[in-house]
């Protein structure tokens, strides 16, 4: 079937069926298929096939699987508090540790030990915060619409 | 694992218990949970033919919806918004999955059933219902994304073309065509496998 074999853009039916269309679309359709048999017989299959889809039900996962709703308002922000006194602990007794290491001590071998593996904890610390920081700024949800 | 409990129809996210949730009920949050959880599990199920890939979607999917809740506008529909984000989840696993697709398409192709089951209380009319429901959703998963898609959108979610229009970024005339190319093509996968039409009584005129 084509456009000009009808003399109407096919896609009305569609619109037809959805109720979409203006109403002088709408009776353009009807005429057209008061005298066409093959576009009544594809209507009336299409409007079965939609009414079928419509009234199909789906299973879905037991409720227990949904039980758990993520955290409100206020436990977010209780538990963000938390972890920025907690970060701003253990960066503050990491300094006063490192500090005291380093004025303190006069064997060298001591110093690069835990100088060291601090180092290597830092780095390796940096390393991941780049990565999550470059995941956020990509993060194509960010713009999901509203 | 094969889910539970069975729903003949989705549950409808009002924006009382939205604003309720936003509020810190957490009888509320609860409910929302569960109700947007099962809304973007259909969704997910409708666009990816995997159970489990569709139940974790939904989980992924309530997270992001209450990640933002407190941003959304309980002015607009709470769907569009819900489905966009599943269906950004979704493209996003289809493109990672492309590659791992072409490696053991057969599997994946066998794991495919719809899960469709039958509300009408007449035993003959039910099981014709069930039978062509069985096949369109069968077909619906031999459509492109884009069909299927739209097509889920509106035969099944019932979203208006404006909706639908919005939520795809594109007009609403391509909407009415886009729609009417994949009822088209649904129709001729159902003739292609069932040899004949859909069925039903002939078209007359009376009944137009």
């Amino acid at each position: 079937m084509s456009e000009l074999q009808h003399g109407f853009d096919e896609a009305l039916v569609s619109g037809y069926l959805d109720g979409e269309l203006t109403q002088g679309e709408a009776q353009r359709v009807r005429l057209h298929l008061e005298d066409c048999a093959e576009c009544r017989t594809m209507t009336d299959e299409l409007r079965r096939l939609k009414e079928a889809t419509m009234t199909t039900g789906f299973r879905v996962p037991d409720d227990t699987r949904w039980d758990e709703a993520p955290r409100g308002r206020g436990s977010g922000f209780f538990r963000n508090f938390g972890w920025l006194i907690l970060l701003a602990w253990v960066v503050g007794m990491l300094g006063y540790g490192l500090w005291q290491v380093a004025i303190d001590t006069e064997d060298l071998f001591e110093v690069v030990i835990v100088f060291g593996f601090w180092l290597g904890f830092g780095l390796v610390f940096l390393s991941v915060l780049i990565d999550r920081l470059k995941t956020l700024k990509t993060d194509r949800y960010r713009r999901v619409q509203k | 694992m094969m889910p539970a409990a069975m729903s003949a129809e989705l549950p409808s996210l009002d924006r009382a218990l939205v604003s309720l949730a936003r509020d810190g009920e957490s009888d509320a949050r609860e409910e929302l949970a569960r109700r947007v959880g099962r809304s973007a599990y259909v969704f997910a199920l409708q666009l990816t033919d995997q159970p489990e890939t569709a139940h974790d979607i939904a989980q992924d999917s309530v997270l992001r919806f209450f990640q933002h809740l407190d941003r959304f506008d309980t002015r607009r529909p709470i769907e569009p918004w819900l489905y966009q984000i599943v269906r950004n989840r979704v493209r996003d696993l289809k493109r990672r999955e492309r590659l791992r697709r072409h490696e053991s398409l057969d599997g994946w192709l066998e794991q495919r059933r719809p899960e469709a089951m039958d509300t009408s209380a007449d035993p003959a009319a039910d099981a014709e219902r069930s039978d062509l429901q069985k096949r369109i959703w069968r077909a619906v998963f031999q459509l492109t994304d884009s069909h299927r898609e739209i097509f889920v959108l509106r035969d099944y979610h019932d979203f208006s073309y404006r909706e639908i229009a919005e939520l795809l970024s594109i007009p609403q005339g391509t909407v009415m065509s886009r729609l009417h190319a994949a009822r088209q093509s649904l129709r001729e996968i159902l003739v292609a496998e069932g040899g004949t039409s859909l069925g039903g009584p002939p078209g007359r005129k009376g009944d137009l």
